[in-house]
């Protein structure tokens, strides 16, 4: 007896299954869901060459972006007056927009040079420390040569991108970032 | 699976990951850009973007031949 009903159950079994696979909604919508999502090598190889040609042409906007930003002309600001400042002294402004404050420091040897005060480390301001002849970082102590900017002690890798100034007569005008 | 077929398959496959490591090697090239636009270099971008060209050329190549091969399989 237990046979049977089994063999009544699994009847029926097969017959919904059968019932579902013939069941209209089927006939509108025969692609299964798995294989619907289904990925061939082919699609693959497409998706690949379709993403080298999207990676491509960003790395040559990337090259490109150097070149154009360069081309944008910076503007011309007078930064101060040439004898206001001593040998060793220094003197804040900005450039080349009010929001990118610049330190120019005056040289022992009288050269008068100029550096975004922005620490390539953090952002925090530079100042100058006019005992080591450097420009001093005081968030993590870093310390950046006068000369060229560069970084010699600290966390700072970057050196700081240094402003272009021009003399005429007694004034000093900035005119250019050099990063 | 007939040997014409299976030699299809691998070859296949073989140039799948040859496009896949082409890829890869890009993407360590555009990091590679970006580093350097960071650090204000203007010449590793520029060789990069060549570089990148140069496997963008290589993967085309790889992947026209597996159309024609395919083809020539179907004919």
């Amino acid at each position: 007896m237990p046979e049977e009903k089994n063999k009544e159950q699994d009847e029926c079994f097969e017959c919904k299954k059968k019932q579902k696979k013939d069941a209209r909604w089927r006939q509108d919508f025969p692609v299964e869901w798995e294989s619907d999502n289904y990925v061939t090598r082919r699609e693959m190889v497409k998706f690949l060459a379709l993403g080298s040609l999207t990676i491509a042409g960003a790395n040559a906007v990337l090259a490109g972006i150097p070149h154009i930003v360069k081309a944008s002309e910076m503007p011309r600001t007078r930064v101060a007056l040439a004898s206001s400042i001593p040998v060793g002294g220094s003197k804040l402004f900005s450039y080349p927009t009010k929001e990118d404050p610049c330190i120019l420091v005056r040289q022992g040897n009288g050269d008068l040079v100029a550096y975004s005060q922005v620490c390539t480390h953090l952002s925090c301001a530079v100042i100058h420390d006019e005992k080591e002849n450097a420009l001093f970082c005081p968030c993590h102590h870093g310390y950046f040569s006068v000369d060229e900017g560069r970084p010699y002690a600290g966390p700072p890798t970057r050196p700081l991108p240094r402003i272009k100034l021009e003399q005429q007569g007694n004034e000093i005008f900035a005119v250019g970032v050099e990063v | 699976m007939d040997n014409r077929q299976a030699q299809g398959t691998t070859l296949f496959t073989a140039l799948l990951v040859l496009i896949g490591i082409g890829v890869v090697v890009q993407l360590w090239l555009l990091a590679a850009s970006v580093d350097a636009l960071m650090r204000h270099q203007q010449t590793i971008p520029l060789y990069a973007a060549l570089g990148s060209a140069a496997v963008f050329a290589i993967n085309g190549l790889l992947v026209l031949y597996v159309i024609n091969f395919d083809r020539k399989i179907k004919q």
